[in-house]
């Protein structure tokens, strides 16, 4: 009796101490969002306003409509979208068709195949981005979206990556039962790895879709119109600041920041649970 | 006969399978590699021919009269710099989020949601907070007593202590906070039973087991950071210090977008893409002995 008391009584202090410090890192970690919230609804003096405030006094929700009406941001937003959906679409398809014959098939020169994936994984974009600017250019791609969207068709390392990971978990003896019953191996795939991989193709398809929603370096570089400028790039030069005694932008750039927040944050909640299940990790180890 | 021309249809359908990612490598990594290391050779502002200039660009590159040195130290500097901090925050998330009790998958929410911001997003609402005069981290640091606080954003040194912090709330923390968490789940519970019978604590069970068991996946994650640390320093480091104060942390991926998109320079800024590519390959190369500890190619 006293000992399970004790017991209790030990097992009650750790967990009021674990969720001392689970919420301390959670405050820790979400302060900077809530600071962007915080400071899209103050008037560019309640940003300049000494002690700062974590609520402020009058709340300019016109702060956002002024966004939205004031700057191209409904086209930038358009133009993220149309990154999104069309890149997104692109690594799925080619990802997993990729990753198939390296997770489930026995063929000459798998390993050097899956050695030169790991190895390119490692390649930044930033060492081959100048050929490919010429070589866009040769085409004629500059200023469109095409340089953003074609290259996710043939396959990026690290989602090819992911998918070979958790093709690897699914038995094999499916595919060779069903290739006795006479599928091809096209069919296979088709028919029944992609219906039963569900969480890897929501993993990637968020990955990609935050990725795209976030990316800065290539549309910097390709896009020069302002009509086709994705929402970093629109952000990053509608509300420069110029200097640092120029604060006159803080509260129209918090809440773009906070309308670029948003979505990413809608997209994990419906794919949290997936994003657990799509990282398989077992594979990785001896 | 029968197999051998069975093994010759499959790894011809093998290779159909892979033809998309063949194409791309050698459109997108491999031939671009050779073009800029010819490029490197070259003098060119895009407008006309490329001259050829032999290894001028490399010479005025190790020349004192380069940025090149000031480039590579800052670049080895935030590397490492982004990847301990986001490896051991990431870690140490996963490792809260361990905990048996209810509401974690909330947690997780909170602990995730940073890592999906645009960095754009990021850059912008850390030069606020880090402003020297309005900035809530000083406004906090003298309320705790300490008066002089730093011009976090324009000093040479404090500068890295910043990008140490915002490397916590990018991209790649997220991911490996997800990888950590996945493999710390599948840690034999029996080792755990074990050392409760031993009566170790928390500290002990974390260092004596744990980390033991998950070791081939920091080994994993560190090499996934180094990557993500190349890939994102632009994207991180553009929108928050454009490579200042000064050029205090222009690493060689913002000097290769500025020489070839802003001063076009192609022969120079390909000359630096061939070294930051070298380096690469050297981590690549370290990281392949490395990878038999914790990949199967089986």
């Amino acid at each position: 009796m006293g000992y399970s008391q004790t017991k209790n009584k030990q097992e009650r202090s750790r967990k009021i101490l674990q969720y001392s410090i689970l919420i301390i890192v959670a405050i820790f970690m979400m302060f900077p969002i809530l600071w962007i919230f915080s400071n899209s609804l103050k008037t560019l003096n309640g940003i300049s306003q000494y002690p700062p405030k974590l609520i402020p006094d009058n709340p300019q929700f016109q702060n956002y409509v002024e966004v939205i009406k004031n700057s191209n941001t409904l086209i930038y937003l358009k133009n993220s979208i149309i990154l999104i959906v069309g890149n997104t679409i692109g690594t799925l398809l080619s990802s997993a068709i990729v990753a198939y014959p390296l997770a489930r098939m026995n063929f000459k020169g798998v390993n050097a195949i899956f050695a030169i994936i790991l190895a390119t994984m490692m390649v930044p974009t930033v060492t081959t981005i100048i050929p490919q600017f010429l070589l866009f250019r040769q085409l004629g791609w500059l200023d469109s979206f095409l340089p953003l969207i074609i290259p996710s068709f043939f396959a990026y390392p690290y989602n090819v990556f992911l998918f070979r990971q958790f093709f690897k978990t699914i038995p094999k003896s499916i595919d060779e039962s069903a290739m006795i019953d006479g599928c091809t191996r096209w069919q296979v795939f088709t028919k029944i790895l992609v219906p039963i991989s569900k969480p890897i193709f929501i993993t990637v398809g968020v990955l990609s879709a935050v990725y795209w929603w976030n990316e800065l370096f290539t549309p910097l570089i390709f896009i020069d119109s302002e009509n086709l400028k994705p929402l970093t790039v629109g952000a990053l030069t509608s509300f420069k600041v110029q200097g640092a005694t120029n604060l006159t932008a803080w509260n129209l750039q918090m809440a773009m920041a906070m309308i670029m927040a948003i979505p990413p944050m809608i997209l994990y909640l419906f794919a949290s649970r997936f994003l657990v299940e799509g990282v398989k990790t077992s594979g990785l180890k001896d | 006969m029968k197999k051998s021309g069975n093994t010759l249809k499959e790894n011809l359908s093998a290779y159909a399978f892979l033809s998309p990612w063949i194409i791309g490598v050698i459109l997108f990594t491999g031939g671009p590699i050779i073009v800029s290391f010819l490029l490197s050779l070259t003098k060119w502002n895009l407008l006309g021919q490329p001259e050829f200039v032999g290894l001028e660009n490399y010479k005025f590159m190790f020349s004192g009269e380069s940025d090149f040195a000031n480039s590579l130290k800052v670049t080895i500097l935030y590397t490492v710099i982004s990847v301990c901090s986001s490896v051991i925050m990431s870690l140490f998330l996963a490792v809260l989020l361990n905990f048996k009790v209810k509401y974690i998958s909330l947690f997780q929410f909170f602990y995730f949601i940073p890592a999906v911001m645009p960095s754009v997003v990021m850059a912008f609402v850390f030069k606020l907070m880090f402003n020297k005069e309005l900035g809530i981290v000083n406004y906090m640091l003298t309320f705790i007593g300490i008066d002089n606080p730093p011009n976090w954003l324009s000093d040479n040194f404090w500068i890295w202590p910043t990008l140490a912090v915002a490397s916590i709330f990018t991209y790649a923390t997220g991911q490996m906070m997800l990888i950590f968490n996945s493999s710390l789940k599948e840690v034999p519970k029996e080792l755990y039973e074990a050392c409760d019978i031993e009566g170790a604590n928390f500290l002990q069970r974390f260092f004596h087991v744990t980390l033991p068991s998950i070791s081939p996946i920091i080994l994993f994650n560190t090499v996934v950071a180094t990557i993500n640390s190349f890939n994102s320093s632009f994207t991180l480091i553009y929108p928050l210090t454009g490579g200042g104060p000064g050029n205090a942390t222009q690493v060689l991926s913002l000097s290769i977008y500025e020489n070839a998109f802003k001063l076009f320079d192609m022969g120079y800024a390909s000359a630096l893409a061939v070294v930051l590519f070298v380096i690469v390959g050297i981590i690549t190369a370290f990281q392949f002995r490395l990878s038999k500890n914790w990949v199967h190619y089986d």
